[in-house]
């Protein structure tokens, strides 16, 4: 691989798209991920229909994948990692897991997210219950062909609830962000589980609703009128079982009530973590983290994607919850503000 | 006219209309709140500010109102009227006279901290609880309940003599609080004590009864303590409009 090979780490929608952008104007890329196979979250979680497209992640994501695995000038590392990140923009030199090295004219860091493990918020039943389950696990109900069942014993659930920012907008767990997307995922998955248990009931609990933008009617007023699914403006206390089902108690703040109601499957919205490896990543790469354990990005003005390192950059959650179409976007803007610096410095140098 | 929601209904609101016919319909009976709408007609904005003034209170400018201090709440579990997240909503929003409502019951927090460790924002609903038991007692709302009194009698005499005798802190509460100082429980611990303790000690006990032995050197300190204490009050006060207290903490 040429010495103007540009290092993408990390294979989710935003290194895909980065990566993609890269050949495109003929540049070589180097495309390093450290799980067994491409794609990111929606792949290795297998995600169902996508919003706002409402594809299969395997299709919209797996077309993503195949685009960049079949392209010449892609080189794949998978089941890799960088370990050591040297040099200067236009000639840095890049050591792998596996000892090997590289050269490189500039790194484009997208190394995603990490999901919640909902085992932080005990009293809200997961770990303890197993009809207690996460979006994730909802997502792999739905793309795996099973359909929505309690995990317990298999049967189709009447009744079940949502819960939003399980792991976001919490101090108590150190977790002062919201995750963007879970309100529209939660609607979202609230209709699919509508169409495909037309008798069973789905509540949401929120606290505040965040289907920014054109997802307001697509998703929050869609699942209302047409889906009815109920919306409750409540942050539950605790999730307990009464031996058959499971028990949510609370407080309904607009009846000023506790509420304590049987439900058969309880889902957790959960959040987007900074990745558990930023902290070695910033350390490999000599870039900063901003206050939330995010990858920190420069203001955009001069440029997409950039970190204090001249050189080095950044795109998708990486930097902080993201959409899939947004992390897309910063993954080819972080191409172009890639190319341009290395080909600056080399051209200085 | 049936009412379903019977704890929505307040007596001042009622309204009897022996005959109201609208468009042809007899109506007549007790009216709730379809004829003396309940409209709010001002925020007192400065409400917020003055529960934020006063030890505990400080964060209430967080709340989101998302209820989890109430359903993690020991005593909302017995009394449903017991609602911290409604009354913070109340204050944010200055809705003094609907908080006063409830000023018989907001003092009952047991300091249980359930709702610290339950809220997200970390608001610490205990201390503004503190802080509103203490505004409405400040503010003259409520009577000083007995066991504010306790600790006033408590602190005044630490104030003043550096120590505490629990005879005297006893009786002297007792008195303030209209209590009869011969309750059985404490006369069976008196004569449990006389029984049981040497006589040296409790000789020492009936002198300490008699002169109130002060802390050695305790002046200086007793000065800067009421110096401080004076401060804190003076400021709180302030805070809440209101002049210099007229009793004095400290002698
Ligand atoms: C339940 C759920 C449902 C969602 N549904 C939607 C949806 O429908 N629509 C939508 O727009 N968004 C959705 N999202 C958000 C979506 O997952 C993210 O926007 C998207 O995955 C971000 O892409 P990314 O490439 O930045 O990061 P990721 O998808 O996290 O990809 C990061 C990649 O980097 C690799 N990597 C990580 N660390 C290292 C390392 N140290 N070295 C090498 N490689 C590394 C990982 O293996 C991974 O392949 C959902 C999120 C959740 C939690
Ligand atoms: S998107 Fe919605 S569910 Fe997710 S953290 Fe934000 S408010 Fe909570
Ligand atoms: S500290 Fe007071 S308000 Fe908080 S949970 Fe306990 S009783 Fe309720
Ligand atoms: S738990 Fe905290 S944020 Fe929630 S209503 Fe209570 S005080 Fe407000």
């Amino acid at each position: 691989m040429s010495d103007g090979a540009i290092l993408v780490v990390g294979g989710g929608p935003a290194g895909l798209s980065a990566a993609h952008a890269l050949v495109a104007t003929g540049r070589p890329v180097l495309l390093v991920d450290k799980a067994g196979r491409l794609g990111g979250a929606p792949i290795l979680s297998g995600y169902a229909k996508l919003v706002p497209s409402g594809e299969w992640a395997r299709d919209a994501i797996g077309g993503m994948v195949a685009r960049v695995q079949s392209h010449p000038r892609i080189e794949v590392l998978t089941d890799t990692r960088v370990t050591g990140f040297r040099g200067t923009p236009g000639a840095f030199e890049v050591t792998l897991s596996d000892g090997r090295t590289r050269r490189a004219g500039a790194a484009i860091l997208c190394t995603g997210f990490t999901h919640f493990d909902s085992v932080n918020k005990p009293e809200w039943g997961f770990g303890t219950y197993p009809d207690v389950v996460t979006t994730t696990q909802v997502e792999q109900m739905l793309s795996s062909g099973r359909g929505i069942h309690c995990p317990s014993d298999g049967r189709a659930p009447e009744r079940v609830a949502i819960l939003l920012c399980v792991g976001s907008r919490d101090r108590q767990i150190g977790r002062e962000w919201c995750s963007k997307i879970c309100c529209t995922v939660s609607a979202n998955i609230a209709m699919e589980i509508r169409e495909a248990l037309p008798q069973c009931s789905v509540y949401i609990y929120y606290m505040d609703i965040r289907t920014f933008g054109l997802y307001e009617d697509k998703y929050y007023w869609q699942s209302q009128e047409e889906y009815r699914v109920k919306y409750i403006k409540a942050r539950i206390a605790e999730v307990t079982s009464d031996g058959r089902r499971l028990v949510l108690k609370g407080e309904d703040t607009l009846v000023k009530r506790p509420i304590t109601i049987p439900f058969d499957l309880v889902v957790h919205a959960i959040g987007m973590d900074p990745n558990v490896d930023n902290r070695e990543i910033a350390a490999t790469f000599g870039v900063a983290l901003e206050r939330h354990g995010y990858l920190q990005k420069a203001p955009s003005y001069a440029g997409s994607g950039m970190t204090d390192r001249a050189g080095v950059f950044v795109a998708g959650a990486a930097t902080g919850p993201e959409t899939i179409d947004d992390s897309i976007a910063q993954g080819q803007a972080a191409a172009i503000a890639a190319l341009a610096g290395a080909q600056r410095t080399a051209a200085i140098a | 006219m049936p009412i379903h929601e019977k704890s929505l209904i307040r007596k001042e609101d009622l309204r009897r209309q022996e005959h109201l016919v609208l468009e042809g319909v007899d109506v007549s009976g007790d009216w709730s709140t379809f004829i003396g709408a309940r409209v709010l007609t001002d925020y007192n904005e400065r409400l917020q500010d003055e529960i934020a003034a006063l030890p505990g209170g400080e964060n209430i400018h967080r709340c989101w109102q998302c209820g989890s201090c109430t359903n993690a709440c020991t005593v909302n579990a017995i009394n449903p009227d017991f609602n911290p997240r409604y009354w913070i909503y109340l204050i944010r929003l200055g809705m003094e006279q609907e908080l006063l409502r409830d000023k018989e019951i907001i003092w009952q927090c047991v300091s249980c901290h359930k709702c610290t460790y339950a809220c997200p924002r970390d608001v610490v609903p205990e201390g503004v609880m503190k802080a509103t038991a203490q505004w409405l007692e400040l503010k003259g709302h409520v009577p000083t309940n007995p066991s504010m009194a306790f600790d006033e009698e408590f602190s005044a005499q630490v104030f003043a003599t550096g120590r505490i005798e629990e005879g005297r802190l006893l009786r002297r509460f007792f008195r303030r609080t209209g209590q009869p100082l011969a309750q059985p429980w404490l006369v069976a611990i008196v004569r449990g004590l006389v029984a049981r303790l040497p006589v040296g000690l409790l000789a020492r006990l009936g002198l300490a009864a008699l002169v109130h032995p002060r802390t050695p050197r305790w002046g200086r300190v007793r000065r800067v303590v009421h110096d401080y204490v004076e401060t804190q009050n003076t400021r709180r006060r302030a805070a809440l409009g209101l002049g210099p207290a007229s009793k004095e903490t400290a002698p």
